[in-house]
């Protein structure tokens, strides 16, 4: 036992030894696909600030927005810059999927490199206050009595809310409607004005719709019970065998930087996870930890899309590669 | 129908555009599962474009357009899309400054020394206030 | 009456010094945002958002929300002094305000903007104060079907601002529909008229079509003469520096219809300033007794859309304010802004916060006054931007579409499509075709095809839906109502030559 641990130490004394070799020595850039007040945008800004409040990294970080092309600009712009170490990259699932469905978003996040992943954004299953549905179930079975009679709303139909969509369907053998809304207030509108039945929709904007008692929520879209909602059943304790998708976000670094610098990023990003800031801002925001190295990182790239891929298909999205 | 009249040319340029729209769009589903598909306002508003391009060119017979100083206009447009690519090339400076030395020395036959002035004026002008004074970034 | 109990409360806080300095930096930044063409206030208010740390989120909001009133009124000094769109918003007042200048008379636009900015951004905080949570309960009957409606009553304008041929009016707006579909479909992720590119993905922002078809069109065609004689006449005299007594009488009904119209569609999530803008000059030249001569430089052509614009600023806060709700991109930030001070915004925000919400409405009104005053006296210094020489002032409009299309979207591809839209104005005004129903075009097609998409999918594929609910059955109606106009008018002259 105790060579072993020797030889761990050794081990990661030698890998931060090589970190040591690199650090940045101007202004990061942090690329992220949305423009300003987008959820990237946001969380680029806020863990830029975190860091300097840690003071984690020697230099400052600036956010740059290279919106457009539906999220395919900034990972392409990314991997033009292939080499630079002054370039980091924050993706979220959209990255993941706009390969698969779109013929020109060509950049995928193996062609780059992974780094970490940050967080992971759970999501509840919530319908008006006055709705006759009490559980999930209620709402499913209802759906598959009048099948495509029920309506949801959100996002684009790659979005996460539609494939939480397909896999209850599947799981329920219901059909309801999706109805896309290109923005958060106009979904929460379409709910809270009874033209939808339900919509799968983020913590931190239903908090207060149920504090008023406009909203109610039916489960949540986790793996474990948020602190904010310890009395709403998860998807696989309300009964769907369904994985919970979580929308993802991490970093990611331009192809071609030296395993180096891999590490050191890996590093400081390790770090921030372990702060008290991120903690409180985990929790302000209700998002789930989801810290992984850049190893599993790649490994769930694979895992997610393979599943993506399955799922799109059978909502009747095209895909394309 | 007045052949020659720029009512028949644009006429048929957009009815042209509007063809290529129906034709693209009935490759598109027309009326998904859920409701009308990506071909659906496409087809329509085609089809609105092609009939009434074709009524254009048929009732066409504007006054005919003076194309006196268009020569000059689409110079300025050409040193405007010059100025565009050399923008992207050596940054604002150069395809900017370029584009107010030809804008000043051609089309207004200033002086090329108050074309050169004002050339760099305005450039230096853009400089100081944008990247420096505002902080925002120039190509 | 605790309207008044709360706005008592409000006056003390705002009009603490350093609230009321930190308005004045908010409305007077916003002035400089909205003056600048490209650099909006969404961006603007992102970059200051850490800046916003340092102060008392009271004095933070009032900031803020000084810019995004503030960016509406200097929006419209670009529009009208060079035909280029300082706002998104800004659009149809270079439609009457740049001819006006044109016509000397830039001076009276200018001030007639700001007067009727003011009136409207007071009317938009009394709304937002007075009508805020009933408003906000109606705005939530409003959906898919009734955008439509909104947007169809909209698109109808067109036959308004079609001049003398209306079929290439009608062109004009099916290219701006064309051009507005190009992008990825929402509903099914297709991508339509790509062509394979990469940017052309999320569609042509319409910044870029309006700066290219305005104002470098307009420079191309006042390229033709080797030496123009004037560019713009300078004002000259007070009366063409300030607006006249008779100026302000003509626009009493704009004054009145651009506030409310601004502030209702405001209140719509999703609906913005432009359509808003839009509408209101629409339904000015509809009722206009002089509507053949809007597009020539009237100035109710001016003060209605800049009224409207600046209503709906106070329209969406009341969304966000009253139900957490963003209805715009500007108020999605504030949103974050203030999930990020640490408040909860959801229908129980005012409750919770009386002091922020009442501090906030009597900043606007103090904020409002403020820009008044800043921007009358500019006025005259404006005008005398056109003072300078054609050879240095075109070639600065041309610099300033650039560096305004860049700083939206930091792509070199939008400033390539600078220049073709710069040609595509160019051939429009050769050929006559007016450009107006382009832009509206462009800016109503995608909401609307989204609108009626929504709609039917609502009711499985039944069009009756949108007659059945009664506000979009009576937007419709209105929209057909306005079609028929030419009808109407053809028939009546049709009639006064038969009893002849």
């Amino acid at each position: 036992m105790a060579p072993k641990i020797a030889f761990l130490i050794a081990l990661s004394l030698a890998g931060s030894a090589f970190a040591q070799g690199f650090k940045p020595t101007r202004t990061v850039e942090v690329v992220v696909h949305t423009g300003p007040g987008g959820g990237s945008d946001l969380l680029a800004r806020a863990v830029a600030t975190m860091i300097e409040k840690e003071k984690l990294l020697p230099v400052r970080m600036q956010v740059v927005n290279k919106a457009g092309g539906g999220g395919a600009v900034a990972p392409a712009y990314l991997a033009e810059k292939a080499g630079d170490p002054h370039t980091l990259g924050f993706f979220t699932g959209v990255w993941l999927t706009n390969p698969i469905t779109t013929d020109a978003a060509k950049v995928t996040l193996k062609d780059l490199t992974p780094i970490a992943r940050l967080v992971l954004e759970p999501a509840l299953i919530a319908v008006k206050a006055d709705a006759p549905y009490k559980t999930l179930s209620d709402f499913t079975t209802a759906a598959k009595e009048k099948p495509g009679q029920l309506k949801q709303s959100g996002g684009s139909v790659t979005s996460r809310d539609n494939v939480v969509r397909q896999l209850l369907q599947r799981s329920s053998s219901a059909r309801w409607a999706f109805i896309s809304f290109p923005g958060g207030g106009e979904r929460i509108a379409a709910l809270l004005g009874g033209h939808v039945n339900m919509m799968v929709i983020e913590p931190a904007e239903a908090g207060e719709h149920i504090r008023a008692g406009n909203m109610r929520v039916l489960a949540q879209v986790s793996e474990r019970r948020l602190s904010g909602f310890p009395n709403v059943p998860t998807l696989k304790e309300a009964g769907f065998d369904v994985p919970a998708v979580p929308q993802v976000r991490g970093v990611v670094a331009p192809p071609g930087i030296p395993p180096a610098n891999v590490a050191y990023w890996e590093d400081v990003f390790r770090r921030l996870t372990r702060t008290a800031s991120w903690k409180k801002y985990l929790d302000d925001n209700q998002f789930e930890d989801g810290y992984q190295n850049a190893a599993d990182l790649s490994k769930f790239y694979d895992d997610f899309t393979g599943t993506m891929r399955g799922i799109l298909q059978e909502a009747g999205v095209k895909i394309v590669r | 129908m007045r052949l020659r009249s720029p009512d028949f040319w644009s006429g048929l340029a957009l009815a042209a555009l509007g063809g290529y729209t129906v034709y693209t769009a009935r490759g598109w589903e027309y009326l998904g599962q859920d409701g009308p598909g990506p071909g659906f306002f496409p087809l329509w508003y085609g089809i609105a474009m092609l009939a009434l391009s074709l009524l254009l060119v048929v009732k066409s017979g504007g006054e005919a357009v003076s194309w006196k100083g268009a020569g000059r206009a689409f110079a300025t447009w050409g040193a405007f899309a010059v100025s565009v690519v050399l923008l992207k090339l050596a940054g604002f400076v150069v395809g900017f400054a370029a584009l107010t030395f030809f804008m000043v020395a051609v089309m207004y036959r200033r002086p090329l020394a108050v074309a050169a002035l004002v050339a760099i004026g305005t450039t230096g002008a853009f400089y100081l206030i944008f990247p420096l004074a505002l902080g925002v970034q120039l190509p | 009456m605790e309207i008044f109990g709360g706005l008592l409360q409000g006056f003390a806080l705002a009009l603490q010094p350093v609230n009321l300095f930190w308005c004045f930096v908010g409305v007077f930044l916003g002035t400089i945002v909205g003056i600048m063409p490209g650099l909006g206030p969404p961006a603007t208010i992102a970059m200051l958002l850490p800046l916003t740390f340092l102060m008392s989120p009271a004095s933070a909001m009032i900031m803020l929300a000084g810019i995004y009133y503030g960016a509406k009124y200097g929006g419209s000094t670009t529009s009208i002094l060079l035909n280029v769109p300082g706002e998104s918003a800004s659009v149809v007042t270079c439609l009457d305000g740049y001819q006006m200048a044109r016509k000397g008379r830039a001076g009276a636009a200018l001030g007639i903007a700001a007067i009727a900015s003011f009136i409207a951004g007071t009317v938009g905080v009394l709304g937002l104060m007075l009508v805020a949570p009933p408003l906000a309960r109606f705005a939530l009957a409003f959906s898919s079907p009734e955008y439509f409606g909104l947007m169809a009553l909209g698109l109808a304008m067109v036959v308004l601002l079609a001049g003398r041929s209306m079929v290439k009016a009608l062109l004009a707006m099916l290219l701006g529909l064309w051009l507005a579909g190009i992008g990825t479909d929402l509903f099914s992720s297709e991508s339509r008229f790509t062509f394979g590119s990469l940017e052309l993905l999320s569609g042509i922002d319409f910044v870029v079509v309006a700066i290219g078809v305005f104002a470098i069109g307009e420079v191309l065609a006042n390229m033709e003469e080797a030496t123009p004689a004037e560019p713009l006449p300078i004002p000259k005299g007070l009366r063409n520096l300030l607006p006249t007594l008779q100026d302000l009488k003509d626009c009493r009904f704009a004054f009145a219809q651009g506030s409310v119209l601004g502030f209702v569609i405001g209140v719509l999530p999703g609906a913005g300033s432009t359509i808003a803008s839009f509408i209101s000059y629409g339904v000015e030249k509809a009722f206009s007794r002089r509507r053949e001569q809007f597009g020539t430089g009237v100035v109710e052509g001016v003060a209605a859309p800049e009224g409207a614009n600046n209503s709906e600023t106070g329209g969406a806060l009341v969304p966000l304010l009253t139900l957490g709700i963003p209805g715009s991109g500007t108020t999605a930030i504030l949103l974050a802004a203030l999930v990020l001070w640490g408040f909860k915004p959801g229908p129980l925000f005012i409750a919770d916060n009386p002091s922020l919400f009442w501090s906030l409405v009597a900043s606007m009104y103090i904020g409002n006054v403020m820009l008044l005053v800043l921007n009358l006296p500019l006025v005259p210094i404006f005008a005398q931007v056109l003072r300078a020489p054609a050879y240095v002032l075109f070639p600065i409009i041309l610099g300033v579409s650039i560096v305004g299309v860049y700083t939206t979207s930091s792509s070199m591809f939008d400033v390539a499509c600078l220049a073709a839209f710069g040609l595509l104005g160019y051939l429009m005004r050769k050929l006559d075709y007016p450009s107006a129903p382009l832009i509206l075009g462009l800016v109503l097609g995608g909401a609307m095809e989204r609108a009626l998409r929504q709609s039917l999918m609502m009711s499985d594929g039944s069009l009756t839906i949108l007659v059945a609910r009664p506000i979009s059955a009576v937007m419709l109606s209105f929209a057909l109502l306005i079609l028929l106009i030419p009808v109407f008018s053809k028939a009546n002259a049709w009639r006064q030559k038969l009893l002849s």
